[in-house]
Formats: C-alpha cells, sequence, structure tokens
C-alpha cells in the first residue's frame, strides 16, 4: 500500500495538469479503440457473417451487461481499488427482483426500484468495510460481500432458478428501438452520464484525486472516506442495473447469475487502459475495452473456436494490454527523470 | 514514445490475426463432415451446416454427445461444429452461442439449453431466420421446436423397476431416492420404477429427495435405514445419490440392492468394484448422434418425430467392462 501511496506521487503531477498531458491519455485510449478497429477488420476478413447490421446489434447486447458493470469498476480502480463483488451483488439484487415481482406480485417498478436499492445498498457496505472498519484493502472487503452475497443468493431463491418477468421489467434488457438494443442505448446514456460526472462534477475530479495520492488529496482537504463510499456505492448500483438488463436477457433470475463477472468488469477497465495503480482511466476507454472482449468472444463463436481457446485469446488480450500500461508509466517516469 | 505504441498495437493485431487462425483451424478439425476451410465453407452455402450448442464441455458426458454430434455429421456429410461454454453456469454465453450461430446462417441448431425457458427468446430469434431448432438432452416449453432428443427417463425407470422386481421378487421393500420435488426429469424415472415395482407386487416403502448429491443421498439413506432396516432394494435417479446411498449401506454392514440411473464413470467404477449393482445408463453419444440426425432432416424440410428416445441400458457386473470400453474408444482414450 505505501508503496502504491509513493508512486502516486510521481505520477500525480500529470493528472493535474490537463490541457497539455490530455492529448497522451487519448492516445491511450485510442490505442485501445485502434485495436479493436483491427480486431474487427481482422474478423471481417475472416468471417464473412462478422460485419453485418446484425451481428453488430448482437454484439451490442452481448457487451451490455459487461459494459455497465465496468463503468462502476473503472471508479474502484481510479481510485486504485476494487470491486470483486459486482457479480454476487448483479445475482442478489436480481433474484430479490425476482422475489419480489414474480413471487410476492409487488408491482414491478417497486421490485426493481428495491433491487436497485440492494445493489447500492450492497456497494455502500463496501465502501463502509473499507473506510469506517478499516479493512485494509477493498480486496478483502469486497471478497467478504462476494461471498456473503451469493450465499444469501443461493438461500433465498433455494438454489433455483426464478422466471417470468413481465414485459415491463425486461424492457432493458431485451427490447428493441429498431434495430438497435435498448440495453446498449441505455449503456450509451449511462456511459455519458459517468462522463460527465468524472470530468465535469467536483466529486468526479475527487476520484482521480484520490486515486492518484489519497495522502495528498487528504492533506488538500479532499473528503477521501465519503469520496470512496460513493465510488463503492456507485459501483455496487451499476452492478444491480446490469442485473435489470440480464433479467431482460434470459428472462429469469438464477442464483449462480453473474458468476466471474468480476473479472470480465476488471479485464474490460484494464483493457481501456485504465491504470491498476489508480488516477488513470476513462469511461471511453473502458467502453472500448468492454467491446473488444464482447468481439472478441463474438468473433471466435462466428470462427467455431471452442471456449476454451476463447478464454486463452482474452488471456493474452489482458496481458498485452497491461504491458502497454507498463511501458507507459515506464516512459513517464523516464521524462520525469 | 509514439511509434513503440504503434508496434504494440501492430504486435497485438498480429497476435489476434495468429490466435483467430489457429482457433479457425481448430474449428475445422472440430468438423464431422467436410475438411474444408471457413471460407470454402462459407462458399459452399449449400451444404448443410448443423451447431451444437451442448450445456459446458467440461465432462465426459458431454464429450460423448460432441463425438455422437460428429460422427453423425460424418456419416450424414454435413458440417458439425460442436460448441459449448466453459461451464454449465454461464447461461448468458451459452445465449450469445446460440445468437453468434443464427448470425452464421446455419442450417439447423441442436440445443441442450441449460436453462430452459431462458434460451426461448434465442430460439424465436432462429425461428424468425428460419433456422429449425433441435433440443437435446434437456427439453424447453417452447412449441416451435423441431422435436426433443434425449434419455426417456420413464423407460429408464421402469427398467429400474424391472431390475430390482426381478432381482428380490414379490413382496419386497424398496426405498426409492430422487432428484429435487418437482423437476420433471427425476418425476418420470421416480413414477417409471413405482409403475413397474407396483405391478410387480413389490413394496415401496418410502420415496425421498435427496436433490441428486452425493453427500444428501448418503445422509438421507441413513435415515431410511433407521426408519426402515429390512429395506431390500433402493433406486436412486441418479448415480450420484445412489452412490451416497452406497456408503450409508456399507457404514451400516448391510447387503441391499442399490440402482443408480445415468451411467456415471464413477458409478461404471463402482460396478466393476462390485459395490453398486447397477445403473441405468443414458445414451449421450445418441444424444449427440440422433439430435444430428434430427436437425439435418429438419433443414432438408423432411419430417421429424416431436419426441426422439435415445435410449437406456441397465448396465450391471456382467456388461460393466465392455461399457467402459466402449465408452473410453469413444473418447479416443
Amino acid at each position: 500500500m505505501l508503496k502504491t501511496v509513493s508512486e502516486k506521487a510521481v505520477k500525480e503531477p500529470d493528472i493535474q495538469a490537463e490541457g497539455k498531458i490530455n492529448w497522451k491519455d487519448l492516445l491511450y485510449s485510442l490505442g485501445a479503440l485502434l485495436g479493436l478497429i483491427l480486431l474487427s477488420a481482422v474478423l471481417t476478413v475472416l468471417s464473412p457473417d462478422f460485419l453485418t447490421l446484425n451481428n453488430l446489434m448482437n454484439i451490442a447486447r452481448q457487451s451490455a451487461i459487461n459494459s455497465l458493470i465496468s463503468v462502476g469498476m473503472l471508479l474502484t480502480i481510479l481510485t486504485a481499488g476494487i470491486d470483486l463483488s459486482v457479480g454476487s451483488v448483479l445475482a442478489l439484487s436480481t433474484v430479490v427482483m425476482a422475489i419480489l415481482i414474480i413471487k410476492l406480485h409487488v408491482s414491478p417498478f417497486i421490485g426493481v426500484l428495491a433491487g436497485l436499492c440492494l445493489g447500492a445498498f450492497l456497494g455502500f457496505m463496501n465502501g463502509i468495510l473499507l473506510t469506517k472498519l478499516h479493512l485494509p484493502h477493498p480486496f478483502i472487503s469486497t471478497l467478504g460481500t462476494m461471498n456473503i452475497a451469493r450465499g444469501l443468493a443461493l438461500i433465498v431463491t433455494g438454489a433455483t432458478p426464478i422466471s417470468g418477468f413481465p414485459f415491463s421489467v425486461q424492457f432493458l434488457g431485451a427490447a428493441f428501438w429498431g434495430p438497435i438494443p435498448v440495453s446498449f442505448m441505455l449503456v450509451l446514456v449511462v456511459f455519458i452520464i459517468f462522463h460527465l460526472f468524472l470530468t465535469r462534477t467536483t466529486t468526479g475530479r475527487y476520484i482521480y484525486a484520490v486515486g492518484g495520492n489519497p495522502e495528498a488529496a487528504r492533506l488538500s482537504g479532499v473528503p477521501v472516506e465519503r469520496v470512496l463510499v460513493i465510488v463503492y456505492t456507485l459501483s455496487g448500483f451499476m452492478a444491480a442495473v446490469a442485473g435489470l438488463v440480464l433479467i431482460g436477457r434470459v428472462n429469469a433470475a438464477y442464483p449462480l447469475a453473474g458468476l466471474g463477472y468480476e473479472l470480465d468488469a476488471i479485464a474490460a477497465v484494464i483493457i481501456g487502459g485504465a491504470s491498476f495503480f489508480g488516477g488513470v482511466g476513462t469511461v471511453w476507454g473502458t467502453l472500448v475495452g468492454a467491446l473488444i472482449m464482447a468481439v472478441l468472444r463474438n468473433g471466435l463463436n462466428l470462427l467455431g473456436v471452442s471456449a476454451d481457446l476463447q478464454t486463452v485469446a482474452i488471456g493474452a488480450v489482458i496481458i498485452g494490454a497491461v504491458y502497454i500500461d507498463v511501458l507507459r508509466q515506464r516512459a513517464i517516469n523516464k521524462g520525469r527523470r | 514514445m509514439r511509434k513503440k505504441l504503434l508496434a504494440i498495437i501492430l504486435l497485438a493485431a498480429a497476435m489476434a490475426f495468429a490466435l483467430a487462425g489457429c482457433g479457425g483451424s481448430k474449428g475445422q478439425s472440430s468438423q464431422g463432415g467436410g475438411k474444408e476451410t471457413a471460407k470454402q465453407e462459407t462458399q459452399a452455402s449449400d451444404k448443410i451446416r448443423v451447431a451444437v450448442i451442448v450445456k459446458a464441455l467440461n465432462s465426459d458426458y458431454w464429450h460423448l454427445v460432441e463425438a455422437g454430434a460428429k460422427d453423425a455429421g460424418a456419416k450424414l456429410g454435413v458440417d458439425v461444429t460442436v460448441l459449448g461454454p466453459a461451464a454449465e453456469t454461464q447461461v448468458t454465453e451459452q445465449i450469445s452461442m446460440i445468437e453468434d450461430q443464427i448470425t452464421k446462417k446455419v442450417s439447423a441448431l441442436a440445443v441442450a439449453p441449460s436453462q430452459p425457458s431462458s434460451a426461448i427468446p434465442a430460439f424465436e430469434r432462429a425461428k424468425a431466420q428460419k433456422i429449425p431448432v433441435v433440443l437435446i438432452d434437456t427439453d424447453a416449453p417452447w412449441q416451435d421446436k423441431v422435436s426433443f432428443v434425449g434419455t426417456g427417463n420413464y423407460v429408464g425407470g421402469k427398467q429400474a423397476g424391472e431390475f430390482l422386481a426381478k432381482k428380490l421378487g414379490k413382496g419386497a421393500k424398496i426405498a426409492i431416492l430422487r432428484g429435487a420435488l418437482g423437476d420433471p426429469t427425476h418425476d418420470e424415472r421416480a413414477n417409471g420404477a413405482v409403475e413397474v415395482l407396483k405391478a410387480q407386487g413389490l413394496d415401496v416403502v418410502t420415496i425421498q429427495p435427496a436433490n441428486s448429491e452425493r453427500q444428501m443421498g448418503m445422509s438421507v439413506m441413513e435415515n431410511i435405514l433407521q426408519a426402515h432396516p429390512d429395506i431390500q432394494g433402493v433406486f436412486a435417479t441418479n448415480d450420484e445419490m445412489a452412490l451416497g446411498a452406497l456408503r450409508a449401506i456399507e457404514a451400516a454392514h448391510k447387503n441391499i440392492i442399490v440402482v443408480g440411473f445415468d451411467g456415471s464413470p464413477d458409478a461404471l467404477k463402482s460396478i466393476k468394484e462390485g459395490k453398486l449393482t447397477a445403473s441405468i445408463a443414458q445414451n449421450p453419444y445418441n444424444i449427440g448422434y440422433m439430435g444430428v440426425e434430427a436437425a439435418v432432416k429438419a433443414a432438408k424440410g423432411e419430417s421429424v418425430e416431436k419426441r426422439i428416445d435415445t435410449g437406456t441400458k441397465v448396465i450391471t457386473k456382467e456388461n460393466v467392462q465392455e461399457e467402459m470400453d466402449n465408452l473410453a474408444k469413444i473418447l479416443g482414450r
């Protein structure tokens, strides 16, 4: 922890000097974008079905859940933290929606609202565990929440899926506007909101500051603990929103939903150019990261590649992307010397 | 710096290309019929292409389904691709796979849905593209399916009943362990057995759920032995519960006939060692083979039976070695 703090100190001016350095960030998120374009070009050559409207809309839908989780994950990673609980939070909030709406016949609006609030609450608890109980690292607090939420999801459902949602609940995940899936439009709206939040609001700027150098941020009057609680609450909330999309996609809530999604989200954020050491990363980079993962999976599916090999491919992309991050760190440090 | 970055991106792209390339070749090797490359395959668009999507490709069971599907492809001269997510819990990933095969405009789909009701929207999409869907292994409540190709659970249950009746005769006391209440697969297996046992004059003293788990099968059996120490035969509606029950029986030093269901590798091993008496083996190879047969018929516009039973057989000490050799041969071991 101490070591990361000192590294942060080295990097910090880079974040605060806005105008001049921003082109670099742009280039790096562009780096991921170039990767996405190249990947798409390769797949277009290999599979005639890839570059079709139908397939692009498939990718848009298949990427939506991971994108929504990833934007919450981005916030935690910006603060040099992590949220391992998102997959379980998704599962628990969706099964609670299912029990309320399908089993207890609560009005869909209230049921969904309750599920979303539960997601936010679980995130809030992550924040409290980290800041008030002073657990040493969010890895631990969210690992705990991850297991608790998954266990509760299994208990309240008796480990069986619940299906049969009214269409109003499935709307976000299942509906189309013309050829465009509503879930992808939701992704765009959410990402615009988060972009504005991170770049235009004080709290948003604080998030970068906390990740850049928590000690310096504290000394300059940033309410670090409050910022962290907000960040984890938003991450939990976004997991529940993603859960709502998943409900529409599969017309069911099941306790093992979202298993391993935290790792997909972390991968998307990292591929999208965010630094694991905090303070660096953009929502658009994250969106590109999520799209790269979806395109990779979709393209390999079209080529008939086995799921095992797809996993290998995604692993290779993660390592490649993080290596770029390492080179960037090195270049920045060299530039300073 | 910029140059370096560009170099890395190009490298990554090259890597992706190489990966996709070798992936492609793996895809070909997994096609039962033609040995064409991906490109040629699309040129010969009149050739029938069947995509088989299973719950996961992580167990012998699904590898047997895969082997059957590919053999059917080779025999019928059609291209068969077998795909499945990394784990049976990856429901959305499986749905993505179905969608992507629809995009590929395959001639027909054969799907074993991990969560039947969840896959229906994807099936509807296939129907909209005029791609026939055959369900294999697990049925789904979807009217427009071409057929359900899977184990005849009721018939399998009857076979278990007949086996117990033959071994024990009239008046023998039987306990039945079944999977979760309300699971139609286990309803059929248990009901099939009960019907035969009653008709043959055996006494089914208790039917208890043990949720298809080995551990629970053991504790439920312990309780049954307490309540009914004179039990002579047990039918468990899957092998896991049968093996659990067997442990309880061994611990109580009893001599009770135990019949399982599935013909799983563990069960076969136990039968060979003379512990488990019998197992009603499903035929996953047939599920893959007959699933592809039905899909090809549907793609050609021929009529297909709505329900195709892939068969079950009783495995005992007499034929267990033969069955094990047969499975090993199919799996190429």
